[in-house]
């Protein structure tokens, strides 16, 4: 039934994001072919549309980079990679510079000067992209240098070859044609996982990457920081999309929907005081002020003439910006398996830590490793050799990614993902941990990934994609379990009742997952000393952001 | 609810809305050439359909309704 599109590249990316476009753009760079697929529509696509600040470092700016640095190892309480955090600021300049140069547009002031947003007492700054056409642009420079866009095409696995990643197969979103993609490296850009949470526009980014990658036996890591983010409670799917670009159309139905989470929040609890979010924080306020019976919280603007319940979860399944997915096994972004990078959402860089530190690493992130990633895939591929054409995997893969249309019955994709939303976005789940309702959550997460996942029945090629999304979106769920059960005290946004407390030294660590004889296995890599906090140092004066009952 | 309606009067099939759907729920009738929302419980109010299209064709309403808890389905 189903016709095979075979393709040569020297370069696959997937996924059409900042990351993935930069990295598009930058192998081109080095005269190789490059093929970048997109299961969307590349540069509308991802969580880079949302983006408007970007964090630009830039001395002649007045940026000092021992504050910068020493903001993010703070806030992201250790945990972040701090190579990985210096050239976050180091690139970020030249990325800025460049998008410049192809055309892409940044807010002015009335002197035509690059307007810098700065957020005190943050010593971070950032510059501000032109809301929601960037992506079109940089598309534009993708298609200029010769890089072949596809579409609207769905990878689902990663080609192998004695022991090497030689690209990468999947499925068109509204036909059944089946895209194998041969090539010498690959570049997974496939931006964060979700649990398709309301409030926040993610609804597409289910962990597809690093859920191929895992399969094919990268490590991943991240997985247990969160996103911390809240929505309206009365109109809880309004998201950030619909403020940034609908504001004026919609202006009299927003009003009554109430903001996003865009910026600090400030609520008032049921015994009316007040209860702030501040950016760089863990953000979980709002959680702790429920779990303590401190719900309903209104949101404190507008609040007498125009109360507006908040409720959490609003990106529920995202871990930290730049801080989840496959581990890079040095800083050109390489993975553990040969011919596999990974940037943006997708790479977990941990140049952000355990904690998303203020606004503009995000974006300015996913082009930092994107040009990185982008670049070094175009080097590996000058040396490598054509991959053979695996006839045997390539019809294997097939078998497996059309099964669910090809079962005469079994579970709705929408159904299986609404209990694995259901069982996973409370907060007391995904928030405020505890290994006995971790582990419970645990048992239904696996029993879907072995008894439902297997059964997902597609009636068209659009519940198709629904049953990769649902298979990668379980498989985010365990991780995040996994990981969070593993790591035994809190840190960020990730917070045990169980261990209410950081624990230095013991868990300087960071963790990984690794697929082992078919399980999930966690283990730790250390972070280097030389990053530890001075542990002569109280432990208030380390975490300067308290835990409840600290 | 959530992407309500593309009003066919002022659609003229340009495509934009399918192209800049996150979640595929927007498809052009093969027949009529407009248009037409395929996919409305997948939509995630991100609003794209309704800022890319040229014609104001598109509404799109704060409320989104989620499926009644089955026990299989």
């Amino acid at each position: 039934m189903a016709t095979e599109n075979l393709f040569e590249t020297d370069v696959l990316v997937i996924g059409g994001g900042m990351a993935g476009l930069l990295a598009a753009i930058k192998a081109r760079g080095q005269g190789v072919t490059v093929s970048l697929v997109d299961k969307g529509y590349a540069g509308k696509s991802g969580s880079s549309p949302y983006a408007f600040y970007f964090g630009a470092f830039n001395p002649a700016w007045g940026h000092n980079l021992d504050n910068w640095m020493s903001h993010v190892n703070t806030i992201g309480e250790y945990m972040n990679h701090r190579e990985w955090t210096e050239i976050l600021f180091k690139d970020s300049y030249e990325r800025f510079r460049e998008l410049v140069s192809w055309g892409v547009e940044f807010e002015r002031d009335e002197e035509g000067e690059i307007y810098i947003s700065r957020f005190p007492p943050i010593h971070t700054e950032s510059v501000q992209l032109k809301k929601r056409v960037f992506g079109q642009v940089i598309r534009k420079q993708a298609v200029k240098t010769g890089v072949k866009i596809f579409d609207r095409v769905m990878m689902t696995d990663l080609l192998q070859q004695d022991g090497g990643i030689t690209g990468a197969m999947g499925v068109a979103i509204d036909s059944y044609e089946l895209y194998v993609f041969k090539a010498r490296a690959t570049v997974m850009c496939s931006g964060c996982a979700s649990y398709r949470p309301s409030g926040w526009p993610v609804s597409e980014l289910t962990a597809d990457g690093e859920a191929m990658a895992y399969r094919a036996g990268a490590e991943i890591s991240g997985k247990e920081f969160n996103e911390i983010k809240s929505t309206n409670a009365d109109y809880p799917a309004v998201t950030m999309g619909m403020s940034l670009w609908l504001k004026e159309t919609l202006e009299a139905q927003l009003h009554d929907a109430g903001p996003p989470q865009v910026q600090p929040i400030k609520c008032i609890n049921a015994e009316g005081k007040e209860v702030r979010g501040l950016i760089g924080s863990n953000f979980m306020e709002l959680e702790f002020e429920a779990h303590t019976g401190r719900a309903p919280l209104y949101s404190a603007e507008g609040y007498e003439t125009r109360p507006q319940r908040r409720t959490g979860g609003a990106a529920a399944g995202l871990s930290v910006h730049t801080s989840e997915g496959i581990w890079p096994v040095n800083t050109q972004c390489a993975s553990s398996l040969p011919g596999l990078y990974a940037a943006g959402d997708s790479c977990a860089s941990m140049m952000c830590g355990a904690v998303y530190p203020g606004v503009g690493y995000g974006i300015a992130g996913a082009a930092v490793t994107g040009a990185r990633a982008g670049t070094a895939a175009a080097e590996y591929a000058l040396q490598a050799d054509k991959p053979v054409t695996d006839e045997q995997q390539i019809a294997r893969i097939k078998k497996a990614v059309l099964a669910p249309v090809e079962r005469k019955g079994g579970f709705s994709p929408r159904w299986v993902t609404q209990l694995l939303q259901n069982t996973m976005i409370p907060y007391f789940i995904t928030f405020i941990k505890k290994e006995d309702r971790m582990k419970a959550a645990l048992t239904l997460v696996e029993f879907m990934r072995d008894h439902l996942v297997p059964m997902l029945f597609a009636r068209d090629a659009h519940e198709l994609r629904l049953a990769h999304e649902t298979k990668n979106i379980v498989h985010t769920a365990e991780a995040k379990l996994k990981a969070s059960i593993f790591r035994t005290e809190s840190r960020g946004t990730h917070y045990r009742e169980d261990y209410p407390h950081r624990d230095d030294p013991a868990w300087l660590k960071w963790v990984l997952l690794k697929e082992e004889n078919g399980e999930m296995k966690a283990f730790t890599k250390p972070i280097p000393r030389e990053w530890w906090p001075d542990l002569s140092r109280p432990y208030s004066e380390r975490y300067p952001n308290k835990f409840p009952g600290e | 609810m959530a992407i309500e309606r593309i009003d066919p009067e002022l659609c003229n099939g340009c495509g934009l809305c399918v192209q800049s759907c996150p979640m595929d729920v927007i498809r052009i009738d093969e027949k009529n050439h407009k248009a037409v929302i395929m996919y409305p419980e997948d939509c995630m109010l991100c609003g794209w359909c309704v800022a890319d299209c040229p014609k104001n064709a598109v509404y799109l309403s704060p409320d989104k309704e989620s499926p009644l808890i089955v026990s299989w389905g």
